[in-house]
C-alpha cells in the first residue's frame, strides 16, 4: 500500500507529452496492465466473486436465512450443504453468496464517498493554496487524529445501522489520506506550464481544476481509489463483526461475528466468510498494484 | 532555539486539535437520538418522569447545550471526564486502568512490526529477485488483505485446541495476583504474544515491502557508491548509510499508521478479551455509556497526537536537513 | 415437595422458626481455605443488590451482604441475621429477633435500625416494587428487635427477605442523604456477609476475601472468591476447561453444556435455579391493532412448535414452559391450555379474525442471548410464514435501545426473558397487573394487558395466607391468561452451574450462587 506522499516532481517532459497526446499514455498503461500477471489474477478473482454475488443465487437457490438443517453441520458431511451450516442451522454457501452483496456494495459506496470528499477538498487545497489550503489542512489533520474505527462506530450507533449509514460513516472517516494525495498532486501540477497557460487565456478556476489538472492527477488517484475500496471492505467487515453492521442483512463480517462464540466447535462458519473477505480485498489490492505499476511513470523500468 | 520553539508550537497545536475533538464528540453524542436520562434510568430498571427529571438535574443534562459543553471542557482541563452512566464511577478512573494494557499492546505490536518488517525488507533487498523478495511481495499483499479479527480468531482456534502453548484470552491469570513481579510480568508477556502478533501482522507486511523498496532506492544512490568506493565494509554501508536513510519513510508511515493501530487494537482486544481501552469503548457503545465513550475517544485521539509529535520529532532528529528547519 | 406442604411453609402465619440445625451444622470432611474462581459473562454495575436487580449484581452482593433469612436447602427459610421470627395470626405484623454480636465489615454492630433502614431503602429504590410494598412501617423497640407492620397479609415476605433481594445495608454509611442508587459505597461496599471486598475492577473482576469476623462461627470456608467477567463465551469455556476457572453459574447455552459435560474434572449441575424461574417467551403488544384480537395471538400460539425449539434449537437442553409460572414451581397449573402445534387450526383462527390474506408483524428480541432470543425470532420468521404471517425481525444494537422500545410500547411482538424470582408476587404479578403498565420501565406490563378479573385474582392471591386457597387462585390466574394469551411462553432457560467436582457444598439451593457461599469449600485439594 503506497502511502508515502509523492513529493518528487515528475519529468516535465512526460507531463507535457501527456497533455499533448492524451490518448497514448492511457493505451500504454493498459498495455502494461495487461502484461502484469498478478493484476490479471486479481481481475479474475474479482470477476468470479462479482459473478457469484450477482448471479450465484440463480444457480444455487438457497435462502440464507432459512433454518434448513441441524446447526453446526460440518462441511462435506452432507451433499446438499457443501460448506455445512452455521450455529442456527443455516446454509453457509447461501450465506456466502448473499453476504457478498452488502459487503461489496458498502465497500464501493464508502470508497465513492471517500473519493468524492477527499478529492474535492484536496483539489481545493492544492489549487488555491493560501488560507484555503491552511484551513482545509487543519480540517484534514483534525479528522486524521480521530481514531477511525471508533469514530465510525460512534456515528453508526448514533444514526442506527443501515447499509447507507455504514457507508456514510466509513466515508466520513477515511477521506483524509485521499485529500492529502490529491492536494500533493494538484500542488505539483498547478505549477506546470500548461496550467499557467490555461490561466493566461482566462479559463475559469473550476474548469482548470476539473478539466485540466484532474485528468493528469488521475493516475495516482485511480490507484488510491482501488485501494480505498479494499480498506472500505475491511472496515465494513470490522463493523459487522462487532455487531454494528446492519443486522437485517447478511454480510460476511456479520457471519464471522455471529459465529464467533461457537468457533471452538465449528470453525467453518468463521473461516469461510473470512476467506471470502480476504480474497476480495486481495484481488482488489492486486489490481491496485497493477494499476500503480501501469500508471506511475516513476516505476517504469524497474 | 528553533527546536524548542518548534516543539512548543507543535504541542500547542496538538492541544487545539484535542479541544476540537472533545467539542465534536460532545456535540455528536448530545445530538444522538434518545434521551441520556432514559438510558441511565434504563440501567436501573426504568423510571417515572420525576425520577428522570432528577437524573437530568444531577447529570446537568437540563442545562443549555453550550453551558454543558463549557462545563465539560473546564472539567476535562482538570482531568475530570465525568461519571460513567453504567458504573457510577469517574470515567478517568475506568480509563486509567485500561490505558496501560492498550499502550502495551499497541507499542509491542508497533515494535514487532517495525523490527521484523524492516529486517525482512533489508534482507530481501540484498537479493531483489530472490525467493525472499518474492515472499515479501506476496506476504505484503496478503497481510494487508486479511481482516485482523479473522486472523485473531484463526490463531485462537490454532492455539486453543491444536497447539495450546499460548493463552488465548485476557492479559493475566488472576490467580497470580499475589505472585512475585517477575512471575506476573512473564505471565503478561505470555498472554501478549498472540494479540500483539495478530495486530502486528498487517503492518509487518507493509514495512517489509516498504523497507525493501526504500533500501533499493537508497542503495542505488550516489553516496552509497561513494562509500563503497572509499572502501567501507558492506555492513557499514548497509547499516550506517543505507538503513539510516531508508528508515525515514518507514518512520513517517509508522507514525501515520498509529491511528490505524488503535483501530486495529480495538478489534484485537475484543477478540482476545484484552482489558484495554478499545474493548472498554466497544462495551460502552453497547451500554450507551456516553461519558466513557467520549473519554476513550479523547484519550485515543491524544495518543495519536502524541504519536504524531514523536514521529515528527524523530524525523527531524534523524534527518539533518530538517533539524534546523522552521 | 407436595404443593400444600410447601405452601404451608411459605405462609407467614404458620411460621415460628427455630434454629435449624441443618443450616449451621458443619458439612462433611472439608478443607479450609483456598480460592474459588467463578466466571460469568454478565457485568455488574456495582455490588449493592438492594437498589439493583439482576443476577450480575446479586452474585457478589450476596457474598458481601447478609440478610434476615437464607435458604440453604429447599423453600424453608433459615435463620441468618434473624435468629428467630414470628408472624401474627392476622398476618399484619412480622417480628424478627437479630443474632447477637453481628458486625459490619468496618466493625460497627448490626442493629435493628440498620435493618429498618435497609428494608425501607429497598422498598423505595429496588425495581421490584411488590416485594415490600405492603410494609407500611418498621418499629425498632430495641437493638435486636425488628417489627414490620404490614398493610395486608404478605406471604411473599419470607422470600423477599432472601439475601438476593434484601441485603442489609449499614445505615451509618448510606444514611448520609446521598441517593442510594448512585452512592459511592455501592462500589466499595461495607457489608455484613461472609466475604469482604478486596478489589473491584469494573467490567473485569470482583475479588472477595474472607471476612474474619463473620457472625456465623467457622464460616466462610474459602479464603477468597474471585468473580471474573469474560464476555466471550468461547474464552470462558476455555478457562473452565483448562482449570483457570472453577465455577460457571448460569450456563445455559447448548454449546457450553454439551462441551463441558465431557470434561472429567467438571460437574454440570442443574440445581440452583428453582427460585430464579427463568422463562423465555414471546410477548404481544395487546394494544396493537393487529394483535388486539386474541384469536390472532392464539393462532400464533398454535403455529409455534415448542418441541422443535427445545429439541432442535436448544439441542434438548431447555425445558418446555407453558405458562407464566415456572413449571417446577408448586404453583404451576398442570392443566393449563398449552396450544400444541397445529398449523391448520392456526390458519383457521387467522381467517376467522379477518387475516386470511395474511399479515405482517415485527418481532424484536433481547440482544446478547442469541440461542434463546435471536434464533427463536428467526425461527418464528420461517414458521409463521407458513400461516401467512410475514415476520420482520427487528434487531436492536444494544440492550438500552431494545429496553427503550419495549418499555415505550414501540413494538408489535418481542422475545423476552423474565424471571419469576421466587414468589409469584415478586416476579410474576408485574407482568399481568393492569396498574403496572408503566411507560419507560422495562419488565413492567409492557404488553399493556388489561383484565380486571386477573387483577382481582392476583390481588387476592397476594394476600392469601391459606396455601390451598392460594394455589387455587394461581391456577385460575394461569387458566385465564393462557386463554387471553398476552404472552406465549416457550421454554425455561436451562441454567446450570458447572463446577469443579472437588468442590464441596456447591451452591445448589433454590437461589444457587445468588446466596452466601460460606459453606462452599474444597473437599479435595486443587493441587
Amino acid at each position: 500500500m503506497t502511502s508515502i506522499p509523492d513529493a518528487i516532481a515528475p519529468e516535465a517532459g512526460a507531463a507535457q507529452a501527456a497533455a499533448a497526446a492524451a490518448e497514448s499514455p492511457a493505451r500504454e498503461a493498459w498495455r502494461m496492465f495487461r502484461r502484469n500477471v498478478p493484476a490479471l489474477v486479481g481481475v479474475g478473482i474479482l470477476a468470479v466473486i462479482l459473478a457469484a454475488t450477482l448471479y450465484g443465487a440463480l444457480l444455487y437457490p438457497g435462502n440464507p436465512y432459512e433454518i434448513v438443517w441441524a446447526p453446526h453441520e460440518p462441511p462435506g458431511a452432507t451433499a446438499a450443504f457443501p460448506l455445512g451450516t452455521d450455529y442456527l442451522g443455516r446454509d453457509l454457501v447461501a450465506g456466502l453468496l448473499t453476504g457478498g452483496g452488502p459487503t461489496l456494495a458498502v465497500g464501493a459506496a464508502a470508497a465513492a464517498l471517500t473519493m468524492a470528499i477527499g478529492v474535492s477538498l484536496g483539489a481545493l487545497a492544492g489549487y488555491f493554496g493560501g488560507w484555503v489550503d491552511d484551513l482545509l489542512m487543519r480540517l484534514t489533520e483534525f479528522f486524521q487524529v480521530l481514531p477511525t474505527l471508533l469514530f465510525a462506530m460512534v456515528l453508526v450507533t448514533l444514526f442506527s445501522p443501515t447499509l447507507w449509514t455504514i457507508a456514510f460513516a466509513i466515508g466520513v472517516v477515511s477521506w483524509p489520506q485521499t485529500a492529502r494525495l490529491t492536494r500533493a498532486e494538484f500542488l505539483k501540477i498547478r505549477q506546470l506550464e500548461y496550467v499557467t497557460a490555461a490561466r493566461a487565456i482566462g479559463a475559469r478556476n473550476g474548469r482548470i481544476m476539473w478539466r485540466v489538472i484532474l485528468p493528469n492527477a488521475a493516475p495516482p488517484l485511480i490507484v488510491s481509489a482501488t485501494l480505498t475500496i479494499g480498506v472500505a471492505i475491511l472496515f465494513e467487515a470490522g463493523l459487522s463483526f462487532l455487531g454494528l453492521g446492519d443486522p437485517n442483512t447478511m454480510s460476511w463480517g456479520l457471519m464471522i461475528g455471529a459465529n464467533r462464540e461457537y468457533v471452538l466447535d465449528a470453525w467453518w462458519p468463521v473461516t469461510f466468510p473470512g476467506l471470502a473477505i480476504f480474497l476480495t480485498v486481495f484481488a482488489v489490492s492486486l489490481i491496485g498494484d497493477g494499476l500503480n505499476d501501469a500508471l506511475n511513470p516513476k516505476l517504469r523500468g524497474r | 532555539m528553533g527546536g524548542t520553539g518548534w516543539l512548543l508550537r507543535r504541542l500547542g497545536y496538538g492541544v487545539i486539535l484535542l479541544v476540537g475533538v472533545v467539542v465534536l464528540n460532545f456535540l455528536l453524542i448530545r445530538l444522538a437520538p434518545g434521551d441520556p436520562a432514559e438510558v441511565i434510568a434504563g440501567e436501573m430498571g426504568g423510571a417515572t418522569e420525576e425520577v428522570l427529571a432528577g437524573i437530568r438535574a444531577s447529570y446537568g443534562l437540563d442545562k443549555p447545550l453550550l453551558t454543558q459543553l463549557g462545563l465539560y471542557l473546564a472539567n476535562v482541563a482538570q482531568g475530570d471526564l465525568g461519571m460513567s452512566y453504567f458504573f457510577d464511577r469517574p470515567v478517568a478512573e475506568l480509563i486509567g486502568r485500561r490505558i496501560g494494557p492498550t499502550i502495551l499492546l499497541v507499542l509491542t505490536a508497533q515494535a514487532l512490526s517495525v523490527v521484523i518488517g524492516v529486517a525482512l525488507g533489508v534482507i530481501a533487498a540484498r537479493k531483489p529477485n530472490g525467493p525472499l523478495s518474492a515472499f515479501v511481495s506476496v506476504f505484503a499483499v496478503i497481510g494487508y488483505a486479511v481482516p485482523v479479527f479473522w486472523t485473531g480468531i484463526m490463531l485462537i482456534i490454532l492455539f486453543a485446541s491444536v497447539i495450546p502453548i499460548f493463552p488465548v484470552e485476557g492479559m493475566a491469570d488472576i490467580r497470580l495476583r499475589d505472585a512475585p513481579w517477575w512471575e506476573q510480568a512473564l505471565d503478561v508477556a505470555h498472554h501478549l504474544v498472540l494479540p500483539a502478533f495478530t495486530l502486528a501482522v498487517i503492518y509487518l507486511a507493509q514495512y517489509a515491502r516498504l523497507s525493501r523498496a526504500s533500501m533499493l532506492d537508497v542503495m542505488g544512490a550516489d553516496y552509497i557508491r561513494t562509500a563503497r568506493a572509499k572502501g567501507a565494509s558492506e555492513g557499514t554501508v548497509l547499516f550506517r548509510h543505507a538503513l539510516r536513510n531508508a528508515m525515514l519513510p518507514i518512520l513517517t508511515v509508522a507514525g501515520l499508521q498509529f491511528g490505524n493501530l488503535i483501530s486495529g487494537a480495538l478489534l484485537v482486544e475484543t477478540v482476545f478479551n484484552w482489558p484495554g481501552m478499545g474493548r472498554l469503548a466497544f462495551e460502552s457503545i453497547l451500554r450507551r455509556d456516553y461519558p466513557t465513550l467520549l473519554g476513550v475517544l479523547f484519550f485515543a485521539s491524544m495518543m495519536v497526537v502524541v504519536a504524531n509529535i514523536v514521529t515528527d520529532l524523530s524525523y527531524r532528529l534523524a534527518d539533518p536537513r530538517l533539524r534546523n528547519a522552521k | 415437595m407436595k404443593p400444600a406442604r410447601l405452601a404451608r411453609r411459605l405462609t407467614a402465619a404458620a411460621l415460628a422458626a427455630t434454629v435449624s440445625a441443618a443450616a449451621l451444622a458443619p458439612a462433611s470432611a472439608q478443607e479450609e481455605g483456598g480460592s474459588l474462581v467463578l466466571v460469568t459473562t454478565q457485568v455488574p454495575r456495582h455490588l449493592n443488590g438492594a437498589v439493583q436487580s439482576g443476577t450480575a449484581t446479586a452474585v457478589p452482593s450476596t457474598q458481601l451482604f447478609a440478610s434476615l433469612l437464607r435458604y440453604d436447602e429447599g423453600w424453608e427459610p433459615q435463620p441468618y441475621l434473624a435468629e428467630s421470627w414470628e408472624v401474627s395470626d392476622d398476618g399484619l405484623t412480622a417480628t424478627f429477633t437479630l443474632v447477637e454480636g453481628a458486625t459490619f465489615h468496618d466493625g460497627e454492630p448490626i442493629t435493628s435500625e440498620d435493618v429498618a433502614f435497609s428494608i425501607m431503602t429497598t422498598k423505595e429504590h429496588h425495581p421490584f416494587t411488590t416485594m415490600f410494598a405492603p410494609v407500611e412501617s418498621i418499629d425498632t423497640p430495641d437493638a435486636r428487635t425488628v417489627v414490620m407492620n404490614l398493610s395486608q397479609p404478605h406471604p411473599a415476605l419470607m422470600l423477599a427477605l432472601s439475601p438476593a433481594l434484601s441485603p442489609i445495608l449499614p445505615k451509618h454509611v448510606y444514611g448520609d442523604g446521598q441517593d442510594p442508587k448512585t452512592h459511592p459505597a455501592n462500589s466499595e461496599p461495607v457489608g455484613s456477609g461472609p466475604f469482604m471486598l478486596e478489589a473491584f475492577e469494573q467490567g473485569e473482576s470482583v475479588v472477595l476475601k474472607k471476612n474474619p469476623n463473620f457472625f456465623v462461627e467457622g464460616r466462610p470456608k474459602l479464603d477468597e472468591i474471585i468473580i471474573r467477567v469474560i464476555g466471550d463465551q468461547s474464552a470462558l469455556l476455555i478457562s473452565m476447561e483448562n482449570g483457570e476457572a472453577d465455577m460457571y453459574p448460569f450456563a445455559a447455552s447448548s454449546q457450553a453444556l454439551s462441551r463441558l459435560q465431557d470434561t472429567d474434572r467438571l460437574v454440570v449441575a442443574p440445581e440452583g435455579y428453582a427460585a430464579v424461574g427463568p422463562i423465555n417467551w414471546l410477548a404481544f403488544n395487546t394494544k396493537n391493532e393487529k394483535l388486539s384480537d386474541p384469536r390472532v395471538r392464539r393462532a400464533i400460539g398454535y403455529a409455534v412448535d415448542r418441541e422443535f425449539i427445545v429439541n432442535a434449537l436448544h439441542r434438548g437442553f431447555s425445558g418446555i414452559q407453558r405458562g407464566p409460572i415456572i413449571e417446577s414451581s408448586p404453583f404451576f397449573y398442570p392443566a393449563i391450555p398449552a396450544y400444541p402445534v397445529d398449523l391448520d387450526k392456526a390458519a383457521a383462527l387467522l381467517e376467522e379474525a379477518g387475516y386470511g390474506d395474511g399479515m405482517t408483524l415485527t418481532v424484536d428480541y433481547l440482544p446478547g442471548v442469541p440461542e434463546q432470543q435471536k434464533n427463536v425470532a428467526e425461527y418464528l420468521k420461517s414458521q409463521l410464514g407458513k400461516i401467512g404471517i410475514e415476520v420482520e425481525v427487528r434487531a436492536a444494537p444494544d440492550f438500552p435501545t431494545w429496553a427503550n422500545r419495549i418499555s415505550n410500547h414501540d413494538f408489535e411482538m418481542t422475545m423476552d426473558i423474565v424471571f419469576n424470582w421466587g414468589d409469584p408476587v415478586i416476579g410474576v404479578h408485574r407482568t399481568y397487573l393492569s396498574d403496572n403498565i408503566r411507560e419507560g420501565v422495562i419488565w413492567s406490563n409492557t404488553q399493556q394487558y388489561e383484565n380486571p378479573k386477573v387483577d382481582e385474582i392476583l390481588a387476592e392471591a397476594g394476600v392469601e395466607t391459606d396455601p390451598v386457597r392460594r394455589e387455587e387462585l394461581y391456577h385460575e390466574f394461569q387458566r385465564i391468561v393462557a386463554e387471553d394469551l398476552p404472552i406465549y411462553w416457550i421454554n425455561s432457560l436451562p441454567y446450570h452451574t458447572i463446577h469443579d467436582r472437588r468442590i464441596g457444598d456447591a451452591p445448589t439451593g433454590i437461589w444457587g450462587v445468588m446466596h452466601p457461599m460460606d459453606r462452599v469449600h474444597w473437599a479435595e485439594s486443587k493441587e
